[in-house]
């Protein structure tokens, strides 16, 4: 009697497309097939003729490659997943908050280059490099936070993340404006240049100073956020800001802080990207953007350890993955395809896992 | 001073000081130097010297809410702080100046590449540091009374006086437009724009003098043609059918009376109006947030190329493609539509159960995919790789030949803007759109409500795609050749911006936003290299300023603006009070001037 | 009932449009029609030219255009190559003073459009020049995306001749695809991948080479063009790789490419790319790995990304061969530094191919224009193109130019290889003569 009631409450809008549990069909045709091209592709590629097969260095280096590539994003999805945290928003200018912590280390970086004191005090000019990059990215990130989204605290969600697109643009061409269009030069110490072999296995120095940084990093973020009062007052205005303030806690510091905390380790970031690709420009902030915030959702926005999951599967995913998989089908110049296998790959996490692979497999957060 | 906190005028005096040396450090000052506006004294780089004077004055005496009560500042009280304004941020500025001389503009010049010495003798008027900085000091002072003001000073002045400038720096930038469409037109231009440069002294105060006399003729008697004409085109639907008569009949004659350069940019308006409309849906109307729209026009366009006979480019000349068909345009155009609407549901399908921000980034995600594809030598076999292809239809009909004449082409895309605008038109009054609403007001209730979310948002994303790709086919029509640098990121962003701009879920805001966005920096080609940062600008200004566009939709502007609603209440309540008042008490009442209250 | 009655409304007017298109006149167009009354002895029949004439009165300037690269990553090009159309303009005095000559006693006035490097930006600016009907001709593009099919379609259709110092891209001339009023003093590409793959066979003597391209069409029409010689002359390809012009990480796509063990990677794409590939490539491929990039990377933002030569891996960029310029000294004693006294160090090698097509633009305009004896000039648009087609054994700055009837004027085409660092652009360390150099028509390429 009462489901005949609810039926016809609900009247004529259902139909045959809401009887059938269509959505639990299509996911389980949706992960034979892609489980079965993933796996026909690693197969192909694996067993390829021996003279066409990768070797295990060459694995080797996809790795590595992949992982150090991935710590870098992971650093910058880590300043989007905690504004996130707090704000639900994604800032879109994250990526211009990296750029000019690089333009900040560069001159400086250059400068010492030429005076020889990049080469003749390596580790101190790094730390200073660092620095540096650190406190122009948290100025970038606390001015636009200031000018840009405070106003913008209660609006609906679309409207921040217009404004944080248009700020993307705008900073990305201020950059243009004053340091020019060309890409410049980023020196490296010459003790960074070469490799180490740990553990048997060879690495690029660089490489492993960003992963050992990286690690540090997060680990470093964890325990703050985890121990000390400012990280448990950030915790409290994620989940939710309205008791948090009535509990005493000033939300705009709270906010500026995280901006800072976010510009920081982008900070961070910008130095070791630009001594591992050796170069810095005002786009450089573009693409690694878009990147960071598809680690951060890929591994769960709004998690710290999602979005370090989410930043060194997606530099793995990058590296490795066109190897892997689509050498074995022959596409050629698979390499180019590494961004659309990126999204495909997110786009598929999404479908099976709402939330981010650390996130809740709700869709919704009542 | 003036009734405003001195900290204030100090404060916005320091920010327009700023402001100053970040348009000399962009390097704007060294572009527009020499971009005669009139005459040859009053460049754009002379007017963009006291545009942050004029600003900050302009910001620091706005009227403030104290103590509940709204007060204005008087008009002397506001020249003398916009004075002050201005003096201090001139101050900084020429400190920076003297500073940048002092240090060395070389060695600034390592970082910041517009530091040139060409720009400090422009800054200083050619008469270097010290001797010049006066005047600047000067200008900018100028400029900010000026700020202060237009501001402050008496309403029947300053809106004919706005007015007036507007117009005459607006002629001046369209300095090389406006004498084309004069010749067309068949009158002489030389009164008005030197040859080559911008208007002559006389040719700017005529226009000073029209737009000045129009504005106020258009608010005499305290606004009340204004008034008639809103509460009429509001009302009566016969004034609104008459007002859309008039819209249509002016985009009609236009191309004819332009001429083919702007006319070539009117097409490509009429393009993003019909991703503006496509998107609209989506994003204006279902509440998707749709980042990736490229991904339909890159469809629509290759596939209507694939569709009519169009061949790839290689090296050796020319390749067919691995599908063809060599199918009329009017026949492919359909399937391409229907095509598009089945992507759109393939597309909507797997984020139907994504929350906002995560359909943003996948849809981003997805628009990114077909970017790369349409760039791939995977697909190159399909759709020409990086080299693309060339020798899409025509699409000639009655004589008409839509690649090679602008002219002809507008027409072409006007007629599908029309037919995309009514169905989004009568879809919004229809079941769907209010089932639209009523998704996009909360989710959770429509659900319950018995809506089904899947059935609306499905259809959403395939009439969007389906419109989007009809935008595409449009552009390979009128382009004629195809290479993946068309199909970027960017498209999707304008796209989004246009319809933001103009209003979410306002078709005539589409219109305006696609003018102003895609119009204006077509037709001032000057501006090419500063295009992405006043873009830039401009979102975030219009974000802060005005979200709800420059047309709203009544039903989302109150979405989007609960204080201002009520703002808007207290200030109508206000101005019936001072009416009531004034009618008893002739040329009283609360000083509170209904003028003031907009 | 509303509905209807709007919907009655829409298709009348909409049909009201398309007769108002169609029966309404086509303004902007050329001035076509009756020149010839004023000619001397009715030499110009402007009435049977489909494209009607140009008509530039005395003491009018005769009326040229620029669409070229001038905003943007390319801009390098664009500006550099107005700069040569100036020096041309110079030097229709005789001499490089910095004063414009005249050109059968009229001035000559360049008005300079951006081609955007896309096509799009080639339509906008094709269109803008096309609505003026007192152009004569016009010079670009720098780039082959905004020719292709659109400022050489837009342009030629209109008769205005489209004249390209830079566009290297073989389609622009091949049968299919090239349109009767497009020339260019640049390069067949065809020739430049040709004569690097006989560098790397031959000279380097290396038969296993990787290509890498980003998405432009240039880059990807050179890498086909090496590609298919280098195969033809019994070299294997062992790799073909693609990347994005804005990508920083091609660590993934050069340890693909290593582990094919090519001898020599050829990337012919534009900086970053370039520099990037030198930097990054040399940490990942074998000791000994040549890589080779194009003009496109022959620049001086490459000097100061990458610095000094990496050791053991050598890096060479093609491009046209300046030392070989017939021009020989002209070019070095009189041209060159006026260039540099008046704008500075050239950004790229293709003023001189501007400067060669402005040259025999005005060779062609002389021949072709009538004078009716007071100073009025009407130039026959026909005619002055097949002026043009006809330039046979022009000893211009760039070598020989012999137009064939497709559109190639740069007939021997002399392409350099030059070694890092001895670069002949700003920053280059001396002497920045070309480790090798070769000189091959269309007829010896594929």
């Amino acid at each position: 009697m009462a489901t005949a009631t609810d039926e016809q409450v609900r009247g004529a809008e259902l139909g045959l497309l809401e009887r059938l549990p269509w959505r639990r069909i299509i996911l389980v045709v949706l992960s034979i097939a892609i489980l079965s091209v993933v796996a026909i592709g690693a197969f192909k590629t694996l067993t390829l003729p021996a003279d066409e097969r990768y070797s295990t260095t060459t694995w080797k280096d996809f790795i590595v490659l992949g992982l150090a590539q991935g710590a870098i994003i992971a650093l910058i999805a880590l300043g989007y997943t905690l504004v996130y945290g707090i704000l639900r928003m994604i800032n879109f200018a994250h990526g211009e908050v990296f750029m000019f912590g690089a333009f900040g280390a560069f001159f400086f970086s250059d400068a010492w280059e030429q005076s020889g004191f990049l080469n003749s005090n390596p580790i101190l000019s790094m730390a200073l490099l660092l620095v540096i990059a650190m406190l122009v990215s948290m100025g970038v990130a606390i001015l636009l936070e200031r000018i840009a989204y405070r106003p913008l605290r209660n609006a609906p969600r679309l409207v921040p993340l217009i404004t944080a697109i248009g700020a993307s643009l705008f900073l990305q061409n201020t950059a243009r404006g004053f340091f020019g269009a060309q890409s410049r030069g980023f020196g490296v110490p010459e003790v960074l240049d070469g490799t180490w072999t740990i553990l048997g296995v060879e690495v690029d120095r660089i490489q492993v100073v960003v992963l050992v940084t990286v690690i540090v990093a997060v680990t470093a973020l964890s325990l703050f956020v985890s121990k000390t009062t400012t990280g448990k007052s950030m915790r409290a205005v994620a989940a939710d800001s309205e008791i948090a303030s009535l509990m005493g806690i000033r939300v705009d510091r709270v906010i500026v802080t995280t901006f800072a905390i976010g510009g920081l380790l982008a900070g961070i970031a910008a130095v070791l990207f630009s001594i591992t690709f050796e170069s810095v420009s005002f786009t450089m902030g573009f693409r690694p953007g878009i990147a960071a915030f598809t680690a951060a959702v890929l591994g769960g926005i709004g998690s710290i350890s999602g979005a370090a999951l989410g930043g060194v599967l997606l530099g793995l995913l990058q590296s490795v993955g066109p190897a892997l998989i689509l050498t074995g089908y022959g596409i050629p110049s698979s390499f180019q395809l590494k961004d659309a296998f990126t999204f495909l790959v997110l786009v598929l996490v999404l479908i099976f896992r709402p939330g981010g692979l650390l996130g809740s497999s709700e869709a919704e957060k009542v | 001073m003036g009734g405003v906190p001195t900290r204030s005028i100090v404060r916005t005096g320091l920010l327009g000081g700023v402001g100053a040396i970040y348009v000399a450090l962009v390097g704007l000052y060294t572009k527009f130097a020499d971009l005669e506006l009139v005459g040859q004294q009053i460049t754009l780089g002379r007017v963009l010297i006291v545009a942050p004077a004029f600003v900050a004055a302009f910001a620091v005496t706005r009227p403030r809410v104290v103590a509940g009560e709204r007060q204005t500042v008087e008009l002397r009280g506001g020249l003398g702080v916009g004075a002050l304004s201005g003096l201090v941020g001139a101050g900084v500025f020429a400190a920076a100046l003297w500073f940048a001389d002092w240090f060395g503009v070389d060695r600034i010049r390592e970082v910041f590449v517009a530091i040139t010495e060409p720009l400090v003798d422009f800054l200083t008027f050619d008469k270097g540091v010290p001797a010049g900085l006066p005047i600047l000091i000067a200008l900018c002072v100028v400029g900010g009374v000026v700020g202060g003001f237009v501001r402050t000073a008496p309403v029947e002045i300053r809106r004919p006086a706005s007015a007036g400038v507007l117009a005459v720096i607006l002629f001046g930038l369209l300095q090389r437009i406006i004498p084309i469409v004069f010749v067309q037109l068949g009158f002489e231009a030389d009164w008005l724009y030197d040859r080559g440069a911008g208007l002559t002294w006389f040719g700017a105060l005529i226009v000073f003098a029209v737009a000045a006399a129009a504005n106020s003729l258009w608010n005499r008697d305290g606004g009340r043609t204004r008034e008639r004409v809103r509460r009429n085109v509001g009302q009566a639907p016969a004034a609104k059918v008459g007002l859309f008569v008039a819209i249509l009949a002016i985009m009609t004659i236009l191309p004819l009376l332009l001429g083919t350069a702007i006319s070539e940019v009117l097409g490509s308006v009429m393009i993003y109006v019909l991703l503006g409309l496509g998107l609209n849906i989506v994003v204006g109307y279902a509440g998707l947030l749709d980042l990736g729209y490229v991904a339909f026009f890159a469809f629509g366009a290759y596939t209507t190329g694939l569709l009519t006979g169009a061949f790839l480019n290689t090296t050796t000349g020319a390749a067919t493609p691995a599908l063809s068909a060599d199918l009329n345009f009017y026949v492919a155009v359909w399937i391409v539509a229907l095509l598009a609407a089945g992507v759109g549901l393939l597309i909507g399908a797997p984020v139907l159960r994504l929350r906002g921000d995560y359909l943003a980034i996948v849809t981003l995600g997805l628009g990114e995919i077909v970017s790369v594809i349409t760039a791939s030598k995977w697909a190159q076999p399909l759709i020409g790789g990086p080299q693309g292809m060339r020798g899409v239809t025509k699409a000639e009909v009655f004589g008409l030949n839509f690649q090679d004449n602008p002219q002809h082409f507008y027409y072409l895309a006007l007629a599908f803007v029309l037919l995309a605008a009514f169905v989004s038109w009568r879809l919004s009054t229809s079941r769907i759109g209010r089932a639209w609403n009523a998704m996009r007001e909360d989710e959770q209730v429509a659900d319950a409500m018995g809506i089904s979310t899947t059935k609306f948002k499905l259809l959403a994303f395939a009439l969007g795609g389906a419109i989007g790709s009809l935008g595409g086919a449009l552009f390979a029509v009128s382009i004629g050749s195809l290479t993946p640098a068309s199909f970027e990121i960017t498209v999707s962003i304008t796209a989004l911006a246009v319809v933001i701009l103009g209003g979410l879920g306002s078709i005539p805001g589409v219109l305006v936003g696609a003018l102003v966005l895609i119009g204006l920096p077509g037709l001032l080609r000057e501006f090419e290299e500063y295009r992405a940062l006043i873009y830039g600008g401009a979102l975030v200004a219009i974000m802060i300023l005005r979200p709800q566009g420059l047309i709203p939709n009544v039903r989302r502007s109150r979405e989007l603006e609960d204080e201002e609603v009520s703002q808007d209440a207290w200030a109508a309540k206000a101005a019936a009070e001072s009416e009531a008042v004034a009618a008893v008490l002739p040329g009283g009442g609360l000083g509170v001037e209904r003028e003031d209250l907009e | 009932m509303k509905n209807r009655k709007y919907f009655a409304m829409l298709a009348l007017l909409g049909a009201l449009m398309l007769v108002a298109a169609a029966c309404g006149d086509d303004n902007g167009g050329e001035t076509g029609g009756g020149g010839g009354t004023s000619a001397t002895g009715g030499a110009v029949d402007c009435a049977a030219d489909e494209f009607g004439c140009v008509e530039v009165a005395a003491g009018d300037p005769i009326q040229l255009a620029s669409l070229l690269s001038i905003t943007g990553d390319t801009a390098f090009l664009g500006t550099d190559s107005n700069h040569g159309i100036e020096l041309a303009i110079d030097y229709l005095d005789g001499t490089f003073d910095a004063t414009p000559g005249q050109l059968l006693g009229h001035d000559v006035e360049l008005t300079q459009e951006d081609d955007g490097c896309s096509a799009e930006g080639g339509q906008a600016g094709a269109t803008a020049i096309a609505a003026n009907p007192d152009v004569v001709a016009v010079i670009g593009t720098s780039c082959s995306s905004a020719a292709l099919g659109v400022a050489d379609t837009i342009l030629g259709d209109k008769g205005m001749i489209l004249i390209s110092p830079s566009n290297t891209n073989p389609g622009l001339t091949s049968e299919e695809a090239h349109q009767p009023f497009y020339l260019r003093t640049a390069h067949n590409d065809k020739i430049q991948g040709a004569i690097v793959a006989d560098f790397v066979f031959n000279k380097l003597k290396v038969d296993t080479a990787a290509t890498i391209n980003d998405e432009s069409p240039y880059a990807d029409g050179l890498a086909a063009a090496f590609r298919d010689n280098f195969e033809a002359l019994g070299g294997t390809i062992t790799d073909t790789e693609q990347v994005s012009s804005s990508d920083t990480d091609l660590g993934p796509v050069f340890t693909n490419i290593a582990a094919t063990d090519p001898g020599v990677v050829y990337g012919p794409n534009f900086n970053p790319v370039c520099a990037l590939s030198y930097t990054q490539g040399s940490d990942i491929l074998a000791k000994g790995t040549v890589q080779i990039g194009s003009d496109g990377c022959l620049e001086s933002s490459f000097l100061d990304t990458v610095g000094a030569p990496i050791k053991d891996f050598d890096y060479f960029a093609s491009s046209p061969d300046v030392t070989a310029f017939q021009g020989g000294d002209f070019y070095k004693n009189e041209y060159l530094p006026a260039y540099t006294d008046q704008f500075g160090e050239p950004t790229s090698v293709f003023n001189a191919h501007a400067f060669d097509a402005s040259n025999i633009l005005f060779d062609a305009i002389e021949a072709t224009a009538v004078d009716d004896g007071s100073g009025n000039l009407t130039i026959s648009r026909t005619a002055l193109k097949d002026a043009l087609f006809a330039t046979s054994g022009y000893e211009g700055v760039t070598g020989t130019i012999t137009c064939t009837p497709l559109g190639d004027c740069a007939t021997d085409v002399t392409i350099g290889v030059f070694e890092y660092d001895h670069w002949p652009v700003e920053g280059g360390t001396d002497p920045t003569d070309p480790v090798f150099s070769e000189t091959k028509t269309l007829a010896d390429v594929i």
